[in-house]
C-alpha cells in the first residue's frame, strides 16, 4: 500500500530511525502526545506467516495508554496506576503484531477515559498541534495529536462515549468507532463494559480499514466479542441529515451544512430527519457510564491494584487513602455519580430507567435506518476549546458528548471524518451506519475525501524517512 | 444533592472526602441529577433494558485447569514482596 510505504523504512534502516525518534521527541516538547516512547521496546510478532507478506510489517504505531503493550506501561494518565507495567498484551495490539507492526509508545489520555480534553490525564498535558493553546480533544487525545502530526501512520485509541472520534475531529484526522464487540476488549482497561470499543485513529482511509480488519473478529477472551456480520447487502446512497441542531456553534452548523451539500454533490440523496432521542442521549450515557465506572474501578484498593499508602490504621481506611491519593477530580465525580444511580431506593429512577431508554435509543435508530444508509451530524458542537479556565467546564463537556455517545449505546460503528476547517482549526463530521457497516462507512468517506482532505497542521512532522 | 446523602455515597464508593471537595460535589452531582430529570418524562412502559447492545446470552468458557499466566510478571508490579507474597502495610 503506497501510504504505508515511506514509514518502512523507519525500522529498517537504523539511521532513519534514530532521526525518527529525533524527529518524535523533538516535536513532543511541544504537543505532549505520548506518556512513553520508546521505538525499541516491541519486538515484531512471530508466526510461521512468510514475513514480506505481512501487510504492516515494519509500520510504527501508538496505543493510548488504556490499552496492554507487553513490557510498556499501562498508566491510563491515572497516579493510580503510574507504575504498572502490562505483563502482557490486547488482543488487537497481539494481531497488529502478527501483521508486522511495531508499538512505538503509549499515548496521553484522561483518567481511565473520562473526559473530552486529555486535561484530565494525572501524568501529562497534551496540545492540538493546531494551536497549541488548545485541548486534543479526549479522551484518546494523545492519539489523535500523535496522528494529526504525522508521528505515527495510525494508534489505537478507546471510545466509551466518542474518545475516539471527537479528538480526531478537533485534530483534524478520522477516527472509526467499531460495532460493539467486533474488535475484542481484551486488554483494555475497563471504564464501561457495554459501551466501550477500541478504535483507531488515522489520516489514511486504506490504513484505517486495513488495521480495522486486521484488529476485528472473535475473541474468546472477550465476553462480548462478536463473529463480524458480513452483509452482502450493497451499500446505499441515503444520509440523512439534521435540520436543526441545537446549542451548536454557528461555525460547526456552517460546515455540516456544507458537508450535506457536498454529500449531494457526490451523489448521495439527502433526506432531512428527526432524533427526538438526542435528548435523552446524555441522561442514559451518563447514568450508565458513571455505574458501569463505579464498579469497573471498585477494583483499585491499594492492594490487588494500585497506588498503595504508606500506612493505615485499618483495610478500610488503606482503601480510602488508596483511592483519595490515586484519583483525580473527574473519576472521583464519576464514581461518586455511578455509586449513587445504584443505590438501592434509586435505581429504578435512574440506572434500570436508562437501560429501558436505551431500548428506545436503539430501536428509533433502527427505525431510521429502514429509511437512510447513514446519518450525517457534526462529532461536537464545538470547535476544539481552549486548555483550563477559557475552554468548556466539566458539564458542558459531558452535555456535549450527545452526537457521539448515540453510537455507543446501540452498539452501531461511526466515522468521524474531516469537514473542512473555521477560524484555522478543524470541524469534524461524523457518519453513523447500522451494525457491521464499516465498509461502507469507509467507503463513504472516500467519496467525501477529495471535498474535504485531510489537512497537515502547522506542527506536521517533517518526516525525511 | 444534600451533604448527607454525598456523604452516605461517599462511604459506599470507598472515596474519602475533604472538606475543600464537598461542596464543589454537591453542586456538580446536583447539576447532573437535575439533566438526568429529563428521563422521567420518557414512557418506559413494557420495555425491555438495554444492558449490551448485541448479547444475547451469556458466554462461558471451558471450565479446565490451564497454564498460570505471567505470575513473575505480574508479581514484579507489587512495590514490596517477601519471597512470593505481597507485602501490604500493617493495617490491624
Amino acid at each position: 500500500m503506497q501510504a504505508l510505504d515511506q514509514w518502512k523504512s523507519v525500522f529498517r534502516d537504523p539511521d532513519k530511525k534514530a532521526y525518527y525518534s529525533k524527529e518524535v521527541i523533538d516535536k513532543e516538547k511541544k504537543l505532549g502526545a505520548f506518556l512513553e516512547f520508546d521505538p525499541e521496546k516491541d519486538t515484531p510478532g512471530s508466526n510461521n506467516e512468510n514475513e514480506s507478506s505481512k501487510p504492516l510489517k515494519n509500520i510504527p504505531y501508538a496505543v493510548k495508554d488504556n490499552i496492554a503493550v507487553k513490557g510498556f506501561h499501562l498508566t491510563c494518565g491515572s497516579k493510580m496506576l503510574e507504575n504498572l507495567v502490562s505483563p502482557y498484551s490486547a488482543t488487537a495490539v497481539e494481531k497488529l503484531g502478527m501483521a508486522g507492526a511495531r508499538a512505538v509508545g503509549k499515548t496521553n489520555c484522561d483518567e481511565f477515559g473520562m473526559g473530552s480534553s486529555t486535561d484530565n490525564s494525572a501524568l501529562g498535558r497534551t496540545s492540538n498541534p493546531w494551536d497549541l493553546s488548545r485541548v486534543a480533544g479526549g479522551s484518546s487525545g494523545g492519539s489523535a495529536a500523535a496522528v494529526a502530526a504525522g508521528m505515527v501512520p495510525f494508534a489505537l485509541g478507546s471510545d466509551t462515549g466518542g474518545s475516539v472520534r471527537q479528538p480526531a475531529s478537533f485534530c483534524g484526522i478520522y477516527g472509526l468507532k467499531p460495532t460493539y464487540g467486533s474488535v475484542s476488549r481484551y486488554g483494555l482497561v475497563a471504564y464501561a463494559s457495554s459501551l466501550e470499543v477500541i478504535g483507531i485513529l488515522s489520516r489514511n482511509i486504506e490504513i484505517l480499514q486495513l488495521v480495522y480488519h486486521t484488529i476485528a473478529g472473535f475473541d474468546p477472551r472477550d465476553h462480548s466479542s462478536r463473529e463480524i456480520q458480513r452483509t452482502e447487502k450493497p451499500s446505499g446512497k441515503t444520509i440523512g441529515i439534521l435540520p436543526d441542531l441545537q446549542d451548536t456553534d454557528p461555525l460547526v452548523v456552517e460546515q455540516y451544512k456544507k458537508t450535506a451539500e457536498i454529500a449531494e454533490k457526490a451523489g448521495y440523496t439527502v433526506k432531512p430527519i428527526t432524533l427526538k432521542i438526542l435528548d435523552i442521549v446524555i441522561p442514559v450515557y451518563y447514568t450508565i457510564a458513571a455505574a458501569e465506572a463505579s464498579a469497573n474501578l471498585a477494583r483499585y484498593n491499594g492492594i490487588r491494584y494500585g497506588l498503595r499508602p504508606d500506612y493505615a490504621e485499618n483495610p478500610e481506611e488503606l482503601v480510602r487513602k488508596s483511592r483519595d491519593a490515586g484519583f483525580g477530580d473527574e473519576v472521583k465525580l464519576r464514581i461518586l455519580l455511578g455509586t449513587y444511580v445504584l443505590r438501592s431506593g434509586f435505581q429504578d429512577q435512574y440506572y434500570l430507567r436508562a437501560q429501558k431508554l436505551r431500548t428506545v435509543i436503539r430501536n428509533e435508530l433502527d427505525k431510521i435506518f429502514q429509511e437512510v444508509d447513514y446519518i450525517l451530524t457534526p462529532v461536537f458542537p464545538a470547535l476544539p476549546f481552549l486548555h483550563g479556565e477559557g475552554g468548556l467546564t466539566s458539564f458542558q463537556q459531558k452535555t456535549a458528548d450527545l452526537f457521539t455517545a448515540t453510537a455507543n449505546l446501540a452498539g452501531i460503528p461511526a466515522l468521524a471524518i474531516p469537514g473542512g476547517m473555521a477560524e484555522g482549526l478543524p470541524v469534524g463530521m461524523q457518519l453513523l451506519a447500522p451494525a457491521f457497516q464499516e465498509d461502507a462507512l469507509l467507503e463513504a468517506a472516500e467519496i467525501f475525501s477529495p471535498y474535504l482532505p485531510c489537512e497537515k497542521p502547522p506542527l506536521y512532522m517533517d518526516r525525511r524517512l | 444533592m444534600k451533604r448527607e446523602e454525598l456523604e452516605i455515597t461517599a462511604e459506599l464508593a470507598y472515596i474519602a472526602l475533604n472538606e475543600r471537595e464537598i461542596p464543589r460535589l454537591q453542586e456538580e452531582i446536583a447539576k447532573i441529577l437535575e439533566h438526568f430529570s429529563i428521563m422521567e418524562k420518557w414512557e418506559i412502559n413494557n420495555l425491555q433494558p438495554t444492558t449490551h447492545a448485541f448479547m444475547e446470552k451469556n458466554r462461558l468458557r471451558n471450565d479446565t485447569a490451564g497454564e498460570p499466566q505471567y505470575p513473575d510478571a505480574l508479581l514484579a508490579n507489587a512495590e514490596e514482596l517477601e519471597d512470593r507474597f505481597i507485602v501490604i502495610p500493617n493495617v490491624l
